[in-house]
């Protein structure tokens, strides 16, 4: 398929090029569309999506999976499968930096609207996190690249294409010499095929990746260790102790999906014999930390040396540690917590884990290596396997890039979807090297500010729009596919790499398929990768699990020439932490309302990214929440507000990346603060000596948790393990109350489906996912920063945090809230019109054509878990953003109540789906949105009245209680009361720091 | 009709002295009380209409924004879904209150001293009835669809849920608003006729003619018009009740700590009464001084008004401090806290004014001197009902600002819009006030000569 040829005025049916000339559609197009076929090069209108649809309901009715096809026929002969009103699943796989995460994409007629997590997929299992959740925004972002750009002035592919084929060739003559790709890091058997073709065609031009965070140090902590760059699995459901160095493994490091799952597997009070217990040691609250039975706030700059006193430690207890003793000064970390935690990972020697977050040296991966393997761990609870059709991520190649750009070695740069003016090392300059260069070419989804200075722009296809493949560490291969045609003139990625590795103009699915026909030689290729696209997996390549050794000789050489720091932070003297964003990620994310509005599961702040400091760190510098300072720290300086975060170490202070945007659109731009001129390629992960001063000025920050006490409320049920056993029903009884009694008969609710709900709290992390996953569900309108301050944000479910005990170093919970979908509603009773009223299946229904907003029910829900509408929220919604809307669900308008409805479209969907077969329902048919993403299956969500069903089972759970039942309301939504497993050598033990 | 006072030094009929100070005669009432609605508008009057009109339109004005852009112009947020126009809407309920209670209850209880403030008591109840009317309407989010709250037939085949106390709310005030316009309108009949018979441009004639509704002052249609008064007025009794009663019951009726109690409805009521006459008390004492009704509103009147204000404030006064008893009896940890977090928490400046106005300040009315000096009176009596409105505030903001589960606690601050309808309502009341006092008699002539030694059939003969 020549799809250069035939661009002009259809170019939505690029790739349908051949679709485009048959009679049919002439035909069709005269019909349905006879005057605007000029319309069809605008960007998105309403018809040309119509179109569009038609186009994609007859694609998607003619394959069982989508894939292109030869001819397209008008949907009025209407194909199988595809009922209006019913969606569509598909797999495909989305790409991440190395990692990759499977996804099942609902489609309503040719729309991708919904992901889910595949559950063949190995590093989702059925999961999904909380970006996942938000790609179906970035999609439908109506800020992305519209058009090819030369020097910002518009330009077309057929001109780029031909420009950089000649190009291609001048450097063909000199084998690449002066040519560089900068591309992120991938796991992809396609794209690494089209590498090594590169290399080979171009041996003298540099291919290197750049993540602005990314898991370098592992590997090459694991290159230290091993000689090789393996990739480490942790298997957590395994593991009963786990040490995290640093690693907030649960929420912002790679593979959180399989982490969190097997935690919380590990953590099932009821089912396991022994639950697993978790040591933290961090500077900054995370996810991580809150989850932890014991947590050390301790300075990153620190975990080296920590790390090494554990090794000795360790020795102490006759582990034998491979390598030299280390010299510690013993006084240094907390003698007692760290011999108890070494003891306790002794004692469960096979089923302890050590593991270091991807900010830390290479050196503490190595000694975190070196002590896994010391206690038996390798085989269990970690493996290791080879990294294959990857491409790791250095920055070290990127200074080298640099450096050439600057001497003129390099001319022609080539950026295929990173954006390293805004997040390369400050130090580099990037912005100035930019300029030297004779061609620089952008490949980006949005005119990014790399995009914005450089002399050509390709806008990039989302991985929803495009095919390609991937690869997860565990050998899995994924076809990405395609869920709609590229809704601007976005060019995929690997037709955009063909056209640079041989000048070929072949689309990124004859790439794909080229590399897929090797793999699935023999008999029938069609039907194999039939299967492969409907799968969204292909397991037949699994990674080969190596048992490598550690060489202690190399560690001891790498302590040698970049001793461990044994010297504390001052507040003079003061360290700056570099953290993903839980939200926006690098800054990839920060166009996305969604996750701009999703509050930091610490902080509870949305939009924006202040210096998190401790109390104490602030008490010293003088300094309040919102006060704005100016940070000084390798000639830099940064004027960003603080927020103190209880559990915070002191004299630290923790910058979030990825806000601050210049060039993100219009949900990112200026949101936020920009940390990255802080960061040097030299210190990526922590800064020191960083000077603090007051400016005197403040800036408001939008908070969706003002009070962080449960002011002694038996709100969240916490009991340590021993306690549990000794008395399993803790949790009922911690509210004495009258005997709930009514004044009146009650409805009984004994027939038919009575839908009820549990969540574990012992599960949860407080990831955001199920809050997200919600908002894409159920339309949930993105309200904006001012309003998130006035208290008015929108979400139906959301995580109340709360902290306990001493204010310097608390404990902290998690608690999702949603409607509790009482028997005796509070609400309905207020309502004066009925709008909230009670259905048969026990359900707290709302009418929103009936609901005048007189927010009665609001005040009188004792949950505050109602939403208003206090402005028309969706009025001003781009057309194209409109596109990602559940059509199962009310957009609601302004002056109207919501809530929760327990995904009352999914109930129904599958109701109706029950019927038409002839069957009743059964457990598993209905799954809400959030439960359906939770990757730590927190939630349960079934028909009470189902002996055999899994909430039946949840709620005989001795842990089960009711969040205010005292009240009588009972809530069809309880809670399984949160276990901590405390070791008993440390109980109401204050770790000194 | 002319009726000479005899001139006598045994003027003590009465235990107290009279209420009608001066020696007025039938025709001296009527030519005073006639000749404010007949004579020239008074410059002042102008100046006073100009500023509360304007503030009249502010309100208009904001309110059509309301409605163009939707009610998140206001500081209302997620805990707080009530904020100002709900606390508006119950403080102008309770101003509405010592109306029916002068005019009915004490027209029961025969205290004759009503008879000078009665008028302006009703119409004050009227027009503070329309100001808090005009909350709830606009306080909705979808306000076209307001009348989905009345009882009407409908397609739908929907009724209103009659379990809602917002329902019955509507219901109440809605039939206090009828009654009481009824009852100040029968009121009003025999005093249209006298400046009907007095009126000389055709169109006061015509006007006139057609409201005073043919009364022609004969015996028989006095005895029927007594007899509908005082129909109206046992009908009106139970309201004075009822209303702020309803009205409580959309707080007491709900779960949250600090709506929930049973205290409410009397306490509600005593409030009322407590704000009406504090209210009545300003008006009263700026009509009586622009229009030179010294000898009609009499500082015994004002005297009586101000025990009121006394007592109902101690009953208020009772409330609070029976609140903070029964928080700490039963035992109730989400109510201990309510409580406590009112007095001591993020609007304890809100509490402590209430109680610094609502109870300390009216316990200055202990003292003679003060109960009896108009200039102080003046002063408390507006501390009175800054102090009203703050308790409304107290009670619905702090209440729902920290309810049940901390994480959803949050401050309300109010916008401008909140500050601008506020302000506005009071313009519209007082324009709509002074509209009364140019248009129509503000004092009732004819009750007012019922209570002169005239008409008394012993005429300054003691009873033997």
């Amino acid at each position: 398929m020549k799809l250069e040829q035939k661009i002009q005025g259809k170019e939505y049916w690029r790739s349908l090029d051949q679709l485009a000339d048959t009679p049919e559609f002439n035909e069709f197009l005269q019909r349905e569309f006879p005057e605007n076929a000029s319309e069809m090069t605008n960007p998105v209108t309403r018809r040309k999506f119509l179109s569009l649809m038609g186009a994609s309901i007859a694609f998607a009715g003619l394959a069982g999976c989508r894939r292109p096809v030869e001819k397209i026929v008008p949907y009025v002969t209407a194909p199988e499968n595809i009922v209006p009103g019913k969606s569509l699943q598909y797999a495909t796989a989305m790409p991440f930096g190395l990692s990759s995460y499977g996804l099942i994409v609902e489609s309503h007629v040719g729309r991708p609207t919904k992901i889910e997590g595949n559950p063949r997929h190995p590093l989702t299992k059925g999961k999904s996190n909380r970006l996942i959740q938000a790609e179906i925004l970035n999609l439908y972002d109506p800020d992305r690249s519209k058009n090819v750009l030369k020097n910002g002035t518009v330009s077309s592919w057929e001109n780029f294409s031909a420009q950089m084929q000649s190009l291609m060739g001048e450097f063909k003559k000199n084998k690449g010499a002066g040519f560089a790709v900068v591309s992120g890091s991938f796991a992809s058997p396609s794209m690494f095929r089209l590498y090594e073709q590169f290399k080979k065609n171009f041996p003298n031009a540099d291919w290197i990746t750049w993540e602005a965070i990314s898991d370098e140090n592992i590997y090459n902590g694991m290159e230290l260790a091993f000689g090789k760059a393996f990739q480490p699995r942790y298997d957590f459901s395994k593991a009963k102790v786990v040490l995290s160095l640093d690693s907030d493994f649960l929420l912002t490091e790679t593979d959180d999906i399989n982490a969190t799952g097997g935690f919380a597997k590990a953590r099932k009070v009821d089912a396991v014999k022994e639950m697993n217990r978790l040591y933290v040691v961090e500077n900054a609250f995370t996810s991580t930390g809150a989850v932890a039975d014991h947590r050390l706030r301790m300075q990153t700059g620190m975990t080296p040396a920590f790390a090494v006193a554990l090794v000795e430690e360790l020795r102490s207890l006759g582990v034998s540690v491979k390598g030299e003793k280390y010299n510690v000064d013993g006084t240094l970390f907390d003698r007692r917590w760290l011999k108890t935690v070494a003891e306790d990972l002794v004692k469960n020697s096979g089923n302890s884990l050590v593991l270091a977050g991807r900010r830390q040296p290479a050196v503490v991966h190595a000694i975190c290596a070196q002590i896994n393997e010391a206690l038996g761990a390798n085989g269990t609870t970690v493996v290791y396997s080879e990294l294959r059709d990857a491409l790791r991520p250095t920055v070290d190649a990127l200074v080298q890039t640099v450096e050439k750009i600057n001497a003129g070695t390099v001319t022609t740069l080539l950026m295929l979807n990173v954006n390293p003016v805004y997040d390369a090392p400050a130090n580099l300059e990037f912005k100035q090297a930019l300029g030297k260069l004779k061609h620089s070419i952008s490949f980006a989804s949005h005119v990014d500010e790399t995009a914005s200075i450089c002399e050509w722009h390709v806008p990039s296809a989302h991985f929803l729009e495009s095919w390609s493949d991937v690869r997860s560490f565990d050998g899995a291969a994924s076809v990405i596919q395609p869920l709609i045609e590229p809704l601007y003139k976005a060019i995929p990625t690997l037709q955009m790499a063909q056209l640079f590795v041989d000048g070929s103009a072949k689309t990124d699915h004859e790439v794909l398929q080229e590399t897929w026909k090797k793999k699935l030689k023999g008999a029938g290729f069609d039907r194999m990768w039939r299967k492969v696209l409907h799968d969204g997996v292909y397991a037949d390549e699994p990674a080969k699990t190596v048992q490598p050794q550690v060489r202690a000789g190399r560690i001891a050489a790498a302590l040698q020439k970049n001793p461990v720091n044994f010297v504390r932070a001052t507040v003079k003297n003061l360290e700056v932490v570099f953290a993903a964003s839980p939200a926006v990620f690098d800054g990839r994310y920060a166009n996305n309302g969604w996750l701009q509005e999703m509050p930091h599961p610490v902080s509870k702040l949305a939009w924006d990214n202040p210096a998190f400091i401790s109390i104490r760190t602030a008490q010293a510098l003088g300094v309040k929440n919102e006060d704005i300072v100016l940070i000084h720290v390798n000639g830099k300086r940064l004027k960003i507000p603080v927020w103190i975060l209880p559990g915070h170490a002191d004299n630290s202070l923790t910058l979030t990346l990825g806000y601050g945007r210049s060039a993100a659109g219009r949900v990112g731009n200026g949101t936020g603060f920009d940390v990255f001129p802080l960061r040097t390629s030299e210190a990526m992960g922590v800064a020191v000596g960083a000077t603090v001063r007051l400016t005197g000025e403040t800036y408001a920050l939008a908070n969706t948790q003002d009070h962080g006490s449960m002011e002694g409320r038996p709100l969240v049920r916490e009991a340590t393990v021993e306690a549990f056993k000794e008395h399993p029903n803790f949790a009922e009884e911690m509210v004495e109350h009258p005997p709930l009694e009514s004044l009146w008969k009650e409805r009984p609710y004994e027939e038919g489906n009575q839908w009820g709900m549990t969540i574990d709290l012992n599960s949860c992390t407080g990831c955001n996912a199920c809050m997200i996953a919600c908002q894409s569900e159920n339309n949930i309108p993105v309200v904006g920063k001012e309003q998130v301050r006035n208290g008015r944000e929108m979400s139906w479910i959301r995580l109340d945090r709360y902290f306990s005990g001493d204010v310097e170093n608390p404990y902290m919970v998690y608690q999702p809230v949603s409607c509790q979908h009482c028997e005796n509603a509070p609400c309905e009773q207020v309502c004066p019109v009925a709008a909230t009223s009670h259905d048969e299946e026990g359900l707290n229904v709302m009418t929103y054509n009936r609901c005048i907003g007189t927010r009665y029910c609001s005040n009188n829900c004792p949950y505050k878990v109602r939403r208003f509408n206090f402005f028309n929220y969706t009025k001003d919604l781009p057309e194209v953003m409109q596109m990602a809307q559940n059509p199962d669900v009310t957009v609601r308008f302004r002056g109207v109540m919501e809530k929760c409805t327990f995904c009352t479209q999914r109930i129904t969907r599958s109701k109706i789906d029950a019927k038409n077969q002839g069957r009743d329902l059964v457990d598993g048919d209905v799954v809400a949105a959030c439960q359906q993403t939770c990757p730590a299956d927190a939630i349960v969500f079934g028909n009470l009245l189902d002996p055999k069903s899994k909430i039946a089972e949840s709620k005989k759970s001795p842990r089960n209680y009711a969040l205010l039942g005292e009240l009588n309301l009972k809530p069809r939504n309880t809670f399984l009361a949160k276990v901590r497993n405390p070791n008993p050598k440390l109980a109401d033990y204050q770790p000194q720091v | 009709m002319s009726v000479s006072v005899q001139e006598t030094a045994a003027t003590t009929v009465f235990e107290e002295p009279p209420l009608i100070g001066g020696k007025p005669t039938f025709s001296s009432i009527t030519e005073k009380i006639s000749g404010i609605v007949e004579g020239k508008t008074k410059k002042a009057w102008f100046v006073l209409f100009g500023l509360a009109s304007s503030l009249a339109l502010i309100l208009f004005g904001s309110i059509g924004f309301l409605f163009y852009e939707g009610i998140g112009i206001w500081g209302i947020n997620n805990p707080v879904g009530w904020g100002w126009a709900i606390v508006n809407f119950v403080f102008w309920v309770g101003i509405g209150h010592a109306g029916t209670l002068i005019s009915a209850v004490l027209f029961i209880f025969r205290q004759k001293w009503r008879t000078s403030i009665n008028r302006f008591a009703e119409a004050m109840t009227l027009f503070a009835v329309i100001c808090a009317l005009v909350f709830p309407g606009i306080h909705v989010g979808r306000v076209w669809m307001a009348y989905f709250m009345f009882p009407i037939p409908n397609q739908m085949q929907m009724w209103p849920n009659f379990r809602s106390p917002l329902l019955w709310d509507v219901f109440a005030v809605g039939t206090y608003f009828t009654v009481s316009l009824m009852f100040w309108y029968t009121g009003l009949i025999p005093d249209l006729a006298t400046l009907r018979d007095r009126a000389k441009a055709r169109f006061r004639k015509i006007m006139f003619g057609i409201f005073s509704l043919g009364w022609r002052g004969g015996n028989k249609q006095w005895k029927n018009y007594e007899l509908a008064y005082l129909l109206l007025a046992g009908l009106s009794t139970p309201l004075v009740l009822s209303v702020h009663s309803v009205v409580s019951t959309d707080f007491a009726t709900s779960v949250i700590p600090g709506w929930h109690s049973t205290i409410f409805p009397p306490y509600f009521v005593a409030g009322a009464i407590f704000s009406g006459f504090a209210m009545v008390l300003t008006l009263a004492i700026i009509a009586r001084k622009i229009y030179g009704l010294e000898h009609i509103l009499t500082i015994r009147h004002f005297e009586k008004m101000n025990m009121v204000i006394m007592v109902t404030g101690m009953m208020v006064g009772y409330a609070y401090s029976m609140e903070f008893f029964i928080a700490w009896y039963s035992g109730n940890e989400y109510e201990t806290f309510t409580f406590l977090n009112r007095a001591f928490g993020q609007y304890a400046w809100a509490y402590w004014i209430m109680i610094s106005c609502n109870v300390l300040i009216p316990q200055l009315f202990w003292f003679k001197k003060i109960r009896t000096n108009i200039p102080a009176m003046f002063i408390i009596s507006i501390f009175v009902n800054i102090g009203m409105w703050f308790e409304r505030f107290v009670i619905t903001v702090t209440s729902l600002a920290n309810d049940f589960l901390p994480s959803s606690w949050d401050y309300f601050s109010p916008t401008i819009f909140d500050i601008s309808m506020l302000v506005g309502s009071f313009g519209l009341f007082f324009s709509l006030f002074l509209l009364f006092i140019r248009f129509l008699p503000m004092v009732s002539m004819a009750e007012i000569k019922g209570v002169l030694p005239q008409a008394d059939p012993h005429y300054y003969k003691k009873h033997e």
